[in-house]
C-alpha cells in the first residue's frame, strides 16, 4: 500500500515543487531562506521609510547629524553605535539593505532577461543567430569585467543608473551561456519533436515548451549572481561612483575605513557582518537550489 | 597542430572587432567627448574644438560628409531656451522674425577658421526669405507660407550674411557644419585606424602618451600578480587534492565550509581589515608603498585569501568529477594505493580545466588589482586605471579595457592550443 502511495506522491509533485522540498528539507537552507528575508524586510522597511521622508520632504533620521553623540559605541540607545557625524549605524545599515537590495534586484532584471532571451534564441535556431549570440557573448565576456563595470559607470554618470547597468550590461554572458547550453540539450528530447510534429510555431514552442524547461538555470543564477551584484555596488559606491548622498553599504565601508584607524570598530563591524551574513545566505541557498534543481550535478558532488 | 593554431586565431578576429566596436560605442557615442571634462567649465568654444579635433571627436560618428561644430550651436526656435533665443536677438516666443533689410547677426562662439569648408543652414519663411534653396518641408505648403532652406557654403573669415529682402523673414531653424575630408573621414574610422597602430592617444589628467603610461605600469602590477596566481594555484590545488582525498571526511566539510565562509567575505574589507590589524596594529608588513620586496607581502596574502575560497571549490569539484570515473575505479581495483591513484591518474586527467582555468586567470595579471594597489601604493595599471576613472581620463580607461581584452582573447586561444596539446582527445578538425 505504502509503494503505491509513493508513487502517487512521486506523479502528483511537480519538478519545482520536489526541488523546493529538497532545500526545504535542509536545516541550513531554511537559516538561509530565515536571513534572506529579514534581508528583504529590513529592505521593505528601509525603502517605505525612505520614501515616507522624502514625501513628507523631512531630513530622515540616518541623515540627522548630531555632533554631540558622534563616535558613540554600541549601547541601548544606539544598538550598533554611532558614526563620525552622531547619526546612527543601524539606521544606515538598513537604509544600505535598501541600495544593495534595489541593485541585485534590477540589475538582474537587466541581465536576466537578456541572456535568457538571446539564449534561448541562440540555442534553438542555431545557425547565423547562434553565431551571432556567440559573438556578442564572447566579446562581452573578453572584456575584464571590473575594469569594464567601471567604464560603463563612469560614461553613464555617478549615481545609481550607473550602477544598475554596468551590473546588468556586464552580467548576462554567464546566464546567457547556461540557458543556450540547456536549450541545445532540451531541443533535442521527445516533446520538443512532438510539439514540431504537431506544427506549432516556433515562438510557442520556444516560450510555452522550452522556457519553463530552462528556467531553472535562470533562477540558480539568479541566487548565485545576487551577491556579486551586492558585492560590486559595494566596490562601486566606496569608490564614489555608486550611491550619491544615501548611505550604502560600500559608502559606509569608505568613511568606517578611516575611523578605524581612530578605534572606532563597530560601523565596519556591522557593515561586514551584513554583507557577509547576506553573501553567505545567498551562495549557500545558491548551492542548495542547483543540488536540488539540477539532477545531473548531485552525482558529481558527492 | 599549427593549422589548429591559426584557425583558433582567425576565429578571435570578429572578437577583436567587436571589443574595438563596443568600446567605441561605449566611449564615443555614449560617452561623447570630454572635453567639457577634462577642459573644465569655463573652457571657450575654441579650446573645446582644438581638443575634439586632436583626438577625432570633431568627426561624426559613423560616416558624413558634414559633421556639427562648436563655433555655433544648432538652434530650433520652436524648442529653444529663453537664454538661447535672447542671444539670437528672438522674441519671448515662436520663430525668428527678421524685417525687410534686417540683417540676421550669428552668434558665433568662434569665427569659423578659414581653411575649412563651412556650411550654413536656415530654415524658415516669409516673403522676405531668399529664394535659392529647396523647400524643405511640404507641412507649411498647406498654411500657404513660402518655406525654405538656405544654404550658404563658405571658408571661414568671410561673413555668411542672410538678409531679409522683400519683405520679412520667419527663421525655424539655424544650424552650422563642418566640412569632412571624406565620406568615411568617421570616428569610427579613425578610432579603429589608432587601435591598429596600437596608437592609445594621450592621457588628459598626465599629459603623457598613454602608451608609456602602460609600459610603465606593467611592471609593479606583474610583481603584484604574479605571485598572487602561483600561491593561489600551489594552495587552493593542494587543499583541493586534500579534500578530494579525504572526501566526506570532517577535513573535507570543513574546508569546503571555511571556503563558503571566504567567498562571502567582502574584498573590501579584506583590505581594510588586513591593512589596520595586520599591517598597522600588528605591525608584521609594512602599511603602504612599493620599495622592497616586504611591501608585497602582504598585497599578496589578501589577493590569495580573496580568491582561495572559490578556486579551492572549483579545483575539488573537477577532482571529484574525475573521481567517479571508470579508470579511477579500474586503479583502485588493481590494488593501487589512494595516493597514487589520487597524483598519478586523477591529477594528470584533471589537468585540462586546471589550464584553462589558469590561462584565463593570465590576462588578469595585466590589468591588475585595482584596489590592491591603490590602498597598499603599488603605481601599477589597477592604480593608473582607478586615477584614470576618477579624473575621467577616457585615453587611459579606454586603452586598459581593450588592451585587456585583447589579451584576454589570446588567453583564450592559449587555453584551447594548450588543452588541444595536453589532452590527445581534444578533437583538432
Amino acid at each position: 500500500m505504502s509503494g503505491a502511495a509513493d508513487i502517487r506522491d512521486g506523479a502528483g509533485v511537480s519538478f519545482g515543487r520536489e526541488a523546493w522540498r529538497r532545500v526545504w528539507a535542509s536545516r541550513a537552507s531554511r537559516a538561509c531562506l530565515a536571513v534572506l528575508a529579514i534581508f528583504f524586510l529590513t529592505a521593505l522597511a528601509g525603502e517605505i521609510a525612505n520614501d515616507w521622508y522624502a514625501w513628507r520632504d523631512a531630513t530622515p533620521p540616518w541623515q540627522q547629524q548630531d555632533l554631540s553623540v558622534r563616535y558613540q559605541a554600541p549601547c541601548a540607545e544606539h544598538w550598533l553605535g554611532t558614526d563620525g557625524l552622531g547619526r546612527d549605524v543601524g539606521l544606515r545599515l538598513a537604509q544600505g539593505a535598501r541600495i544593495a537590495f534595489q541593485v541585485g534586484v534590477v540589475s538582474s532584471l537587466i541581465a536576466i532577461p537578456l541572456g535568457v532571451l538571446l539564449g534561448c534564441l541562440g540555442g534553438y535556431f542555431g545557425g547565423k543567430t547562434d553565431d551571432a549570440v556567440i559573438w556578442l557573448s564572447t566579446t562581452f565576456a573578453s572584456i575584464p569585467g571590473l575594469l569594464f563595470v567601471l567604464a560603463i559607470a563612469m560614461v553613464v554618470g555617478k549615481g545609481l543608473l550607473g550602477v544598475f547597468l554596468a551590473i546588468g550590461l556586464t552580467t548576462w554572458v554567464g546566464t546567457c551561456r547556461l540557458i543556450r547550453a540547456e536549450t541545445l540539450r532540451q531541443k533535442e528530447r521527445g516533446y520538443v519533436r512532438a510539439a514540431r510534429a504537431l506544427g506549432f510555431s516556433h515562438g510557442r514552442i520556444l516560450f510555452r515548451h522550452i522556457l519553463p524547461n530552462v528556467v531553472h538555470v535562470a533562477v540558480v543564477s539568479f541566487t548565485l549572481r545576487f551577491p556579486a551584484a551586492i558585492g560590486t555596488e559595494v566596490f562601486l559606491s566606496f569608490l564614489g561612483i555608486g550611491a550619491q548622498g544615501q548611505p550604502s553599504w560600500g559608502t559606509m565601508i569608505s568613511s568606517a575605513r578611516l575611523r578605524l584607524w581612530q578605534g572606532m570598530w563597530w560601523e565596519l563591524a556591522a557593515v561586514t557582518a551584513a554583507i557577509f551574513a547576506v553573501v553567505l545566505a545567498f551562495n549557500l541557498l545558491g548551492d542548495a537550489l542547483r543540488d536540488a534543481l539540477d539532477p545531473r550535478l548531485r552525482a558529481a558532488r558527492d | 597542430m599549427w593549422r589548429y593554431v591559426a584557425r583558433r586565431l582567425w576565429q578571435a578576429i570578429p572578437t577583436v572587432a567587436g571589443v574595438v566596436l563596443i568600446t567605441f560605442v561605449l566611449f564615443n557615442v555614449v560617452g561623447g567627448s570630454p572635453a567639457a571634462m577634462v577642459l573644465g567649465q569655463n573652457a571657450g568654444a575654441r579650446s573645446l574644438e582644438e581638443f575634439d579635433a586632436a583626438r577625432g571627436y570633431d568627426k561624426p560618428l559613423f560616416f558624413g560628409n558634414w559633421t556639427d561644430t562648436r563655433a555655433l550651436d544648432a538652434v530650433d526656435f520652436e524648442t529653444a531656451a529663453p537664454g538661447v533665443r535672447a542671444q539670437w536677438g528672438a522674441g519671448e516666443s515662436g520663430w525668428l522674425r527678421l524685417e525687410d533689410g534686417q540683417e540676421l547677426a550669428l552668434p558665433f562662439a568662434f569665427q569659423p577658421p578659414a581653411g575649412e569648408r563651412w556650411r550654413l543652414t536656415i530654415a524658415g519663411r516669409g516673403a522676405g526669405f531668399p529664394r535659392c534653396g529647396k523647400k524643405f518641408s511640404t507641412l507649411w505648403k498647406n498654411s500657404g507660407d513660402f518655406s525654405t532652406v538656405w544654404k550658404k557654403i563658405f571658408h571661414g573669415m568671410e561673413k555668411p550674411a542672410f538678409r531679409a529682402e522683400g519683405g520679412s523673414a520667419e527663421i525655424r531653424s539655424v544650424k552650422l557644419e563642418k566640412a569632412t575630408r571624406h565620406f568615411f573621414d568617421s570616428q569610427l574610422v579613425d578610432y579603429a585606424g589608432r587601435m591598429l597602430r596600437l596608437d592609445f592617444g594621450t592621457s588628459t589628467s598626465l599629459n603623457q602618451p598613454v602608451w608609456s603610461l602602460l609600459k610603465a605600469g606593467i611592471g609593479p602590477s606583474l610583481a603584484l600578480t604574479a605571485p598572487i596566481l602561483v600561491v593561489e594555484l600551489a594552495v587552493s590545488l593542494t587543499l583541493a587534492l586534500l579534500c578530494a582525498y579525504r572526501r566526506g571526511s570532517w577535513l573535507d566539510r570543513g574546508l569546503v565550509a571555511v571556503c563558503v565562509a571566504l567567498m562571502s567575505v567582502n574584498y573590501l574589507v579584506w583590505i581594510v581589515f588586513g591593512q589596520y590589524v595586520l599591517a598597522y596594529r600588528l605591525g608584521w608588513f609594512p602599511v603602504w608603498g612599493f620599495e622592497s620586496w616586504r611591501n608585497l607581502l602582504l598585497p599578496v596574502f589578501i589577493g590569495v585569501a580573496t580568491g582561495l575560497g572559490a578556486n579551492v571549490r572549483f579545483y575539488r569539484t573537477i577532482l571529484l568529477e574525475e573521481m567517479h570515473k571508470d579508470y579511477v575505479r579500474t586503479a583502485f581495483a588493481k590494488g593501487l594505493g589512494e595516493g597514487r591513484v589520487l597524483f598519478k591518474h586523477v591529477l594528470k586527467n584533471a589537468l585540462g580545466p586546471v589550464i584553462v582555468n589558469v590561462s584565463l586567470a593570465l590576462p588578469f595579471l595585466y590589468t591588475g588589482s585595482l584596489l590592491l594597489e591603490s590602498f597598499f601604493g603599488i603605481p601599477g595599471l589597477g592604480y593608473l586605471s582607478l586615477n584614470a576613472i576618477h579624473s575621467s581620463d577616457v585615453d587611459v580607461v579606454r586603452a586598459v579595457v581593450l588592451v585587456g581584452a585583447l589579451l584576454f582573447t589570446a588567453a583564450n586561444v592559449l587555453a584551447d592550443v594548450a588543452l588541444a596539446w595536453v589532452d590527445p582527445r581534444v578533437k583538432l578538425s
